[in-house]
């Protein structure tokens, strides 16, 4: 049964060559791998959680982003609303000053035209007045010369003083 | 069209195999019979294929490349010669190859008295050669890896070496570390090169030619070193809980004192340990090349019973021991990745820890 029994001769070179290439790689070739390898693992596990980071940071912002862009309508909306009114009590505001203002210069209007209506009739009272006594004048004058007539102006004259009094 | 094409092309693949069998056959049988007088020794021919030798055959040829021999006489004296000059029977310095008794096809020496003696042989065989030539290959592998590496922090290798990565990482990152944990660094050295020397050695194993061709996994004296090797490493580096465990194991008392029964077991168990590593490793890299060697020699064999019968045999032995040789791939990437889990697992287990246990 040779095929069970072990050679010295095999072994002792086998002993030899596996000590010597474990030396070598053992050395220069397995830490230099293992740690490579062990390095990329690390750095990919790295920039797996890296991106996940990312991802949610993206998703915080994308959500903070809408929610500022909420707030900012909403805000936009209220200024607006603000400007509306302003504008409402602004229009309201000059349409009262207006009215005022304008009712002011109509009433000055109304008196300088009462006081020219007045100044006027006082004027054309007065020169009607004057045509009136120029005409009575002139009446009083061709009357008199007659003097039945200014027996009978001074009768009635008299007659409406008696009854004045 | 394709399907018909394939039909053809199968049909094509099966009438050759049939001729080249009829024809191998009809070769063989001429060849047969004249060795009808010896008889065909069949078990000689697979011991022989099984079998370190001291020369290398090419392919194809009947030339033998002759390797050094180097044996130490019973007088204490050594010898240094090609092994060409052993052949066809010659002696040579007292040396010469037998072919009965214990040490067939073995160096036997001739002393004083005309007997045969086996000396120390430390003759570079078919065996140490291919030992060699593997470590060769390794480092001829690695060392550019390893370099290429160094240049290339934080990329992952192409190729080849993406090729070899994928087998670094399932035995570094797949079978070391989670076994291992904090130790992986410091014992994966050792088990990437068992696990690819191993690996390498079971390919060369099934190139059946000139740079292949040695049944070296299939060899009980190279399971014998690597499983020693592992054996060294598990207990040069076991913990000194490990040992306490294995002389001084936590028993009631009855079973260590008067008669150490338990520490007997558990001293046993070390050993056991590397004698299954060796005889799994061995006996299944042998089994593979085995069953290759008796389906190709069945077609010998049945040649007794005609034509018709060798024929068949023949067209049956070759499928059968491409499937089995198809398998026996496999099993070379198992063998050599069940060798390293093992060997990792034993060395694990005398990683132990005292303030582990007390955890537990």
């Amino acid at each position: 049964m040779e095929l069970f029994k072990p050679e010295l001769g095999l072994s002792f070179w086998l002993l030899v060559v596996f000590v010597l290439l474990f030396i070598v790689t053992a050395k220069y070739v397995w830490p230099a791998i293992v740690k490579s390898v062990d390095e990329r693992a690390d750095l990919i596990d790295k920039g797996v959680g890296y991106a996940q980071e990312a991802k949610k940071q993206l998703e915080n912002a994308t959500e903070n982003a809408q929610q500022l862009l909420v707030d900012a309508q909403r805000q936009q909306m209220e200024i607006l609303r603000e400007a509306t009114q302003m504008k409402n009590r602004i229009i309201e505001e000059a349409r009262s000053a207006a009215t005022a203002e304008a009712k002011k210069v109509m009433d000055a209007a109304a008196i300088s035209i009462e006081q020219a209506r007045k100044a006027s009739e006082e004027q054309f009272r007065a020169e009607v007045s004057g045509f009136a006594l120029q005409i009575a004048e002139k009446l009083v004058r061709k009357e008199l010369s007659d003097d039945k007539s200014q027996k009978e102006i001074i009768e009635k004259m008299l007659e409406q003083l008696e009854k004045q009094n | 069209m394709p399907k018909l094409s394939n039909m053809i092309f199968r049909r094509y693949i099966l009438v050759l195999a049939m001729l080249l069998s009829i024809s191998f056959t009809t070769a063989t049988k001429a060849s047969a019979h004249s060795e009808e007088e010896g008889g065909l020794n069949v078990k000689e021919l697979i011991f022989h294929h099984l079998l370190d030798s001291y020369e290398w055959e090419l392919p194809c040829t009947h030339v033998k490349i002759p390797l050094p021999i180097i044996v130490r006489d019973y007088q204490g004296e050594w010898h240094l010669f090609s092994s060409s000059r052993l052949a066809h029977g010659e002696e040579y310095e007292g040396f010469k190859i037998t072919h009965h008794g214990d040490n067939s096809g073995k160096v036997v020496g001739i002393n004083a008295e005309g007997e045969e003696y086996r000396p120390l042989d430390f003759s570079l065989t078919k065996n140490v050669t291919e030992i060699m030539l593997a470590a060769i290959l390794m480092l001829l592998i690695f060392l550019p890896m390893a370099r290429w590496y160094k240049k290339n922090p934080y990329k992952a290798p192409r190729k080849f070496f993406g090729g070899v990565e994928l087998l670094i990482e399932m035995i570094y990152g797949e079978v070391i570390k989670p076994i291992l944990g904090k130790d992986a660094k410091k014992f994966a050295p050792y088990l990437l090169t068992v696990f690819f020397f191993i690996f390498i050695i079971n390919l060369l194993g099934m190139i059946t030619v000139f740079p292949g061709g040695a049944n070296l996994s299939g060899n009980i004296a190279v399971t014998m070193v690597l499983a020693l090797m592992t054996f060294l490493v598990i207990n040069i580096f076991g913990t000194k809980h490990y040992w306490k465990d294995l002389i001084w194991p936590e028993v009631p008392m009855f079973m260590k004192c008067p008669i150490p029964l338990m520490p007997v077991i558990e001293i046993f168990g070390a050993l056991t340990k590397p004698m299954a590593l060796m005889i799994r490793l061995f006996a299944n890299m042998m089994g593979g090349h085995m069953i290759t060697l008796v389906l190709v020699c069945l077609i010998f064999i049945f040649s007794a019973f005609g034509l018709a019968v060798q024929s068949g045999t023949a067209v049956f032995s070759v499928a059968f021991a491409l499937f089995m040789g198809v398998l026996h791939l496999l099993i070379c990437l198992i063998q050599a990745y069940v060798f390293t889990m093992l060997s990792t697992i034993f060395i694990g287990l005398a990683q132990i820890h005292e303030h582990k246990e007390e955890k537990k």
